[in-house]
């Protein structure tokens, strides 16, 4: 079964795989329905938005939500773009220095023998049982002693560390056989290079797998903004959104809602898409038998 | 093999310290961030579950009344004992049906396919969405329900013979099922990836041999992939745990701010949550916990004989030691060469073996 470059699909359609098409079609709907709700919630009108039982595929398309989404946006004193750039930054910062030190953590963890390291997994290993909601007003105090309170790394440095992004990428790291990194060690290869070269191109489906969970962590996160961060210009698109929906009218503000949702899904599918065909390439190559 | 374990003893080596160290090197930066935003807050969460907290206009004032907020919820809460107990049996219900149907997809989109690749794109894209407040929407507008599904005669069917918390476990999770399969994105990537790093050959020489793909699934597939399936079924339980559409989360935050509650009680809350939790990972982890072969075991076996050895061999010398320190400071002259020698035998005799024990 040789992989030829980046071709997943096989050339030709055969009538042995029509079985498992008609397996698959069913749940592939299946699956498919939110995104579909998503895209066409927010091109409803208002008598459809409130149609009871819900509708999934809307019958008159408009762009009214979304007018109204950016009219609402333009009365407010700061402009758009500052949440966007706000947003931005934080997510981009997080999502790269969390994957850095979890699988810098993962390696060290899984492949690298010193005291402790079995404490520090389980320590990781109870944090991840721990509901992020209880450890609010713990973080907070954190925040106001270290005096990050109302700048960037109140949003950032809270999410850096994220348990489920170590659990993944070390149960990974777990996979690559020791033989190969024996192998580089004693081509005199130093332990910094082993985990560039080796481990992180190997494990390149649980980084892009991390980079989506921890984006969609970081992006769909109200709670910086929320609680640690009290000027105006500093919070991020995902509270903006969601105070023009919940402090506006809530009748009127579902239409605004669903613009807004769809808005905000956008960036995780680009991302996902872009994501989803690298790892799909690396995993065909990768040499772990 | 020996010498080794003596430089063990001994002093670190230069190699394994220079592994150590870079291994601390490796982990330290996480470990700063994990004190600062996990452990610490964890610590004070506990300590501020066995206290009383109230916030006044001066700061907080915290009151310590040892295990009183566990015994208040356990006597008097009404609501969350009971949604603990519907949250263990609908977790504990899920996580198979979740695991299984990932691993089911993920043999589907293994296979020759034509547009393998937007097949899979849609499998995942739920992720992308359950933890929005879409997900929300979705669910309190009923999309979620399988319709044809008749969820009300299978609850009573169910009741009569089982007690009520998993006969409501049960139907919620029926009532939920486009839910659960929303929910299992994740698992079939890794699933899938675990997948494609089967040896191809495997199934090749297993036809050969005349094996069936029933056969080549049971004996080949499944026990690579374990390892996968203990992440994916542990990955399951957290996030389904953790998730927002979860009751349990919500009823910590409206105890976190309620007046005669406050955030002592949703702490304690939440260490009951944690601990639940906790029970069903080492459900999971002991149904699934890829079993040592028995080579491993002999192996193990053998090291703890070998070290026993030197324990009570090292007691001997030490004895022996003892025994010379006080014949010693009897008598200078001759008892001194006499233990001496017979210490040398001794300690030549205990060598010999260990290195016996060793090559058998």
């Amino acid at each position: 079964m040789a992989y030829k470059g980046h071709r997943i699909n096989p050339q030709k359609f055969e009538k042995s795989q029509i079985k498992i098409i008609l397996i698959i079609l069913p749940l592939v709907l299946v699956m498919g329905l939110p995104i579909l709700y998503i895209i066409n919630h927010a091109f409803k009108p208002m008598d459809e938005l409130f149609a009871y039982p819900p509708k999934f595929f809307v019958s008159r398309p408009t762009f009214d939500n979304f007018t109204k989404l950016f009219k609402a946006s333009r009365t407010a004193g700061i402009p758009l773009s500052r949440y966007v750039f706000n947003s931005s930054i934080v997510t981009i910062t997080v999502v790269f220095s969390s994957i850095i030190l979890s699988t810098a953590a993962g390696f060290a963890l899984s492949k690298l023998k010193f005291k402790g390291k079995f404490a520090l997994m389980n320590i990781n290993q109870a944090a991840l049982m721990f509901v992020p909601v209880a450890v609010m007003i713990p973080r907070y105090m954190t925040i106001n002693v270290l005096g990050i309170t109302d700048t960037f790394f109140a949003h950032i440095l809270p999410l850096i560390p994220l348990p489920v992004a170590l659990f993944l990428v070390k149960q990974f790291i777990d996979q690559v056989p020791d033989s190969l990194i024996e192998a580089a060690y004693i081509d005199g290869a130093s332990e910094w290079k082993v985990y560039r070269k080796i481990v992180l191109p190997l494990i390149k489906p649980a980084i892009a797998t991390a980079a989506i969970l921890v984006f969609q962590q970081v992006w769909t996160n109200m709670e910086t903004s929320n609680y640690y961060v009290s000027s105006e210009g500093l919070k991020t698109l995902t509270f903006y959104m969601n105070t023009l929906t919940t402090t506006q009218n809530t009748v009127a503000g579902q239409g605004m809602q669903a613009a807004a949702s769809l808005i905000m899904f956008l960036p995780s599918l680009v991302l996902f898409i872009i994501l989803q065909n690298s790892v799909m390439n690396t995993m065909a190559h990768s040499g772990i038998k | 093999m020996r010498k080794a374990q003596k430089v063990k003893k001994v002093k670190l080596g230069k190699l394994a310290k220079r592994e150590a160290r870079m291994g601390y090197i490796f982990v330290l930066p996480w470990i700063i961030g994990a004190v600062l935003f996990l452990i610490v807050p964890l610590i004070q969460s506990f300590q501020y579950s066995l206290a009383d907290i109230k916030i006044t206009p001066k700061g907080m004032k915290i009151d310590f009344v040892a295990f009183e907020n566990f015994t208040q919820i356990w006597l008097e809460d009404a609501e969350y004992p009971l949604a603990l107990g519907g949250y263990f049996w609908e977790t504990i219900l899920s996580v198979p049906i979740i695991v299984v149907f990932a691993l089911l997809i993920a043999m589907f989109l293994n296979q020759k396919i034509r547009c393998k690749g937007l097949f899979r794109l849609i499998f995942f894209l739920p992720v992308i969405i359950v933890s929005g407040p879409v997900m929300n929407m979705l669910s309190s507008q009923g999309a979620a329900t399988i319709p044809s599904m008749n969820v009300a005669a299978i609850r009573s069917a169910l009741e009569g013979f089982l007690p009520y918390y998993i006969a409501s476990g049960f139907s919620d999770v029926f009532s939920n099922m486009i839910m659960i399969l929303w929910y299992s994105g994740v698992q079939i990537l890794i699933f899938l990836s675990a997948l494609q790093k089967i040896d191809s050959s495997l199934y090749e020489a297993a036809k050969i041999d005349g094996g069936s793909g029933w056969e080549c699934f049971w004996k080949i597939t499944l026990p690579t992939i374990k390892p996968m399936i203990l992440l994916n079924a542990v990955y399951t339980v957290i996030f389904l745990s953790n998730n927002e559409q979860n009751n349990i989360i919500n009823i910590i935050q409206n105890a976190m701010f309620a007046g005669n509650k406050g955030y002592g009680y949703a702490s304690a809350m939440a260490w009951m949550y944690a601990i639940v939790q906790t029970i069903i990972v080492a459900i999971v982890a002991v149904l699934l916990l890829t079993r040592k072969d028995a080579y491993d075991k002999q192996v193990k076996r053998r090291k703890k004989e070998l070290r026993k050895q030197n324990r009570t061999l090292r007691r001997i010398r030490r004895r022996n030691r003892r025994k010379e320190k006080s014949v010693s400071s009897l008598s200078k002259s001759k008892g001194n060469v006499a233990w001496h020698t017979i210490r040398k035998n001794s300690m030549t005799l205990g060598k010999n073996g260990g290195e016996e024990h060793e090559k058998a």
